[in-house]
């Protein structure tokens, strides 16, 4: 075998050994009869039907929405203020504190939900989908910082010195000119927040009061019977997910895009930026 | 109005950590004039103008504009606007949204935005634009819609920051036309900074040349080209040849110097006996060709080394023994009456030529280099 034909191999079957799982789960979410293993009997989608229909699902699909939209609003305002101030700070404070905000980052989820479950019961807080939301705003609210940051530190200071110059106090300054310049970044980082909130699994299995997630309603029917229609449940949140990374991506790339296409017009015209 | 000038800097020092950027400047500027702070890179003249806008807050002294003192105001509350050296245009809004931003922050009614705004943009002649974005013009036109942008909210001041260095020098010249203009039609207070002396002088009412943090020569272009206060100045400000010399007798009206081996008549009001140093600006020297035997001891004769074609006249350096130094001399015409490696002698009018104090023993000083606009850039 040459060693062209080798990598084209490796590279197929590495393919096949990730995506052919999923593949699997979304072939039998559209299968026709009970059986979770080949031969196929045709499609059908009577598991999607059973889905919508059940009552827990839907709860657990209310309370996943709930948490994820709590998270997402919420680290928006925190994180968006934490990194602007981070990114416009002349503090000699400003790396370390940085460091701390995005250091959570690196924390096990394991960790974070032993550590939250301990602090609510020394703080006889009730384990409700509170608790959850605040547990997921400790996990998803580095990566909103990263990308919220990252953005900020990319604007031109000089816009904001101009903003002021012309009579803009600095609420202004922030409304009508950084803002209009970063927010898709920031709806961007938003959506991510969400879909990071809406299949976090580890750390809400500690938190978790009476009232399961999405995700914790799948685990626990799979405890009891291999029902098809957990394959219908998974597809589904899968392209959900999928969707808002897109979102994500597509925001992201389309502000950074336009913020280039006027450095780049400087450029053509001769404009070179100054260092 | 008052009789206190328009913008009034009062022993303003300022340090960013252990550097000093400024160090007790003092600057009155009437209303309407312009006025250049003019210095290499790390001068302070940014800093300064920064303070007039609010951007820094001095470390010491104050900043006055119509006889009010605004030391501790934030750039929001003053009546100052900016030109930056970038175009600063923000690239969300298209030019109209970019020019109306001061009024609309202002609270101006929206009739009176969409006339002012076009009054402002038919100053920098850009009628037409109004729905252009940033990415759509060229670095001129950007520059034209800052300059309409701070000009369409009336300011008493309008604070400049190396608006042109960004453009090409075509650009450049233009919109050195259009901004005499602009200074004639608003009859506002134009504060501009500059690295490029041409720049100064051809824009300026007056000129404060800067050096390390400093003022080192206020006045009308004229006279600190003509009458540099220092050898700093005098190098700074066009080309120059600073050359040591003694004076060995010095007059009501006029002084005789010792260079090498010959004497020389200077008008000078003010040289004292002794070591002195000579500036002589390249066009005011004299060149001619050397016939043989003519050598006595009232000229100075030297070899050719360089000879360069400008257009308007040749420029050429001549290795001058008698002095240990090469000097640089221009001429009018298409071709010089001389070659490289010809001898030939130099002579000045006394008028033409500067007399500064020197102490003993101090050294040639080193030119300073002409600011290159990329390096400066970079």
């Amino acid at each position: 075998m040459s060693p062209g034909r080798f990598t084209g191999f490796m590279t197929l079957a590495g393919m096949l050994f990730l995506w052919l799982p999923l593949l699997v789960v979304v072939l039998f979410s559209l299968h026709a009869t009970a059986s979770l293993s080949f031969p196929f009997d045709g499609f059908s989608l009577r598991w999607y039907e059973r889905v919508f229909e059940n009552p827990e699902v839907r709860a657990a699909v209310r309370n996943s929405l709930v948490v994820a939209t709590s998270t997402a609003l919420v680290t928006l305002g925190l994180a968006t203020l934490a990194a602007y101030g981070m990114s416009r700070s002349r503090s000699r404070w400003r790396a370390p504190l940085s460091l701390l905000f995005f250091l959570p980052i690196t924390l096990p989820g394991l960790f974070i939900g032993v550590a939250l479950l301990i602090a609510f019961s020394r703080l006889e807080y009730s384990l409700s989908l509170v608790t959850v939301t605040i547990a997921h705003l400790v996990y998803v609210f580095p990566f909103f910082f990263l990308l919220a940051r990252a953005a900020l530190e990319r604007l031109d200071p000089a816009l904001e010195e101009a903003a002021a110059d012309l009579g803009a106090t600095g609420w202004t300054t922030f409304r009508r000119v950084t803002l209009p310049q970063v927010w898709p970044v920031l709806v961007g980082a938003a959506c991510l927040a969400f879909a990071l909130s809406f299949d976090e699994f580890v750390i809400t299995f500690f938190v978790v009061g009476p009232d399961p997630t999405l995700p914790l309603y799948i685990w626990s029917s799979l405890r009891r019977t291999i029902d098809p229609s957990i394959n219908a449940i998974s597809t589904l949140l899968l392209v959900f997910t999928v969707l808002l990374f897109v979102v994500t991506f597509a925001l992201t790339s389309w502000s950074e895009r336009r913020r280039r296409g006027t450095v780049d017009a400087l450029a053509l015209t001769g404009v070179a930026e100054r260092g | 109005m008052t009789g206190d000038p328009r913008v009034c800097i009062e022993g303003v020092s300022h340090a960013y950590g252990a550097v000093t950027a400024l160090e007790d400047v003092s600057l009155d500027i009437a209303d309407g004039e312009f006025v250049t702070l003019l210095g290499p890179s790390g001068c302070g003249k940014t800093t300064l103008l920064r303070i007039v806008a609010g951007f820094e807050r001095p470390s010491a002294g104050r900043v006055l504009l119509a006889g009010e003192d605004v030391t501790g105001r934030p750039a929001h509350k003053r009546a100052t606007n900016m030109v930056f050296q970038r175009p600063t245009l923000f690239p969300h809004l298209d030019v109209f949204a970019n020019v109306a931003f001061g009024l609309q922050v202002a609270g101006v009614g929206r009739r009176e935005q969409h006339a002012r705004v076009r009054e402002a943009l038919e100053l920098v002649r850009l009628e037409g634009y109004e729905r252009r974005r940033s990415h759509e013009m060229s670095g001129g036109q950007m520059q034209r819609v800052a300059l309409a942008r701070a000009l369409v909210n009336r300011p008493k001041v309008l604070l400049l920051d190396e608006p042109l260095s960004a453009l090409d020098l075509k650009i450049r010249l233009e919109m050195e036309v259009e901004l005499r203009r602009v200074h004639r039609e608003t009859g506002a207070t134009f504060v501009y900074v500059t690295h490029d002396q041409r720049e100064a002088m051809a824009l300026s009412d007056r000129i404060a040349v800067m050096n390390a943090g400093r003022i080192e020569q206020l006045g009308v272009p004229l006279d600190v080209y003509r009458r540099p206060a220092s050898v700093y100045v005098a190098q700074f400000v066009g080309d120059a040849n600073v050359l040591p010399v003694e004076v060995v007798e010095a007059g009501a009206e006029e002084a005789t110097i010792r260079l090498g081996d010959c004497r020389h008549l200077v008008r000078s009001s003010r040289a004292a006996r002794g070591p002195a140093w000579l500036v002589l600006r390249p066009e005011a020297i004299e060149v001619r060709a050397d016939a043989r035997g003519t050598e006595d001891s009232r000229t100075l004769h030297g070899v050719v080394r360089d000879v360069a074609f400008r257009g308007t006249g040749f420029r050429c350096r001549i290795e001058m023994p008698a002095l240990g130094t090469q000097v640089k001399a221009e001429g009018r015409g298409s071709t010089p009456p001389f070659d490289v490696d010809d001898a030939v002698s130099i002579d000045w009018l006394p008028e033409s030529c500067w007399l500064l104090p020197r102490e003993h023993g101090q050294a040639v000083p080193e030119p300073v280099p002409d600011p290159d606009p990329a390096e400066a850039r970079a």
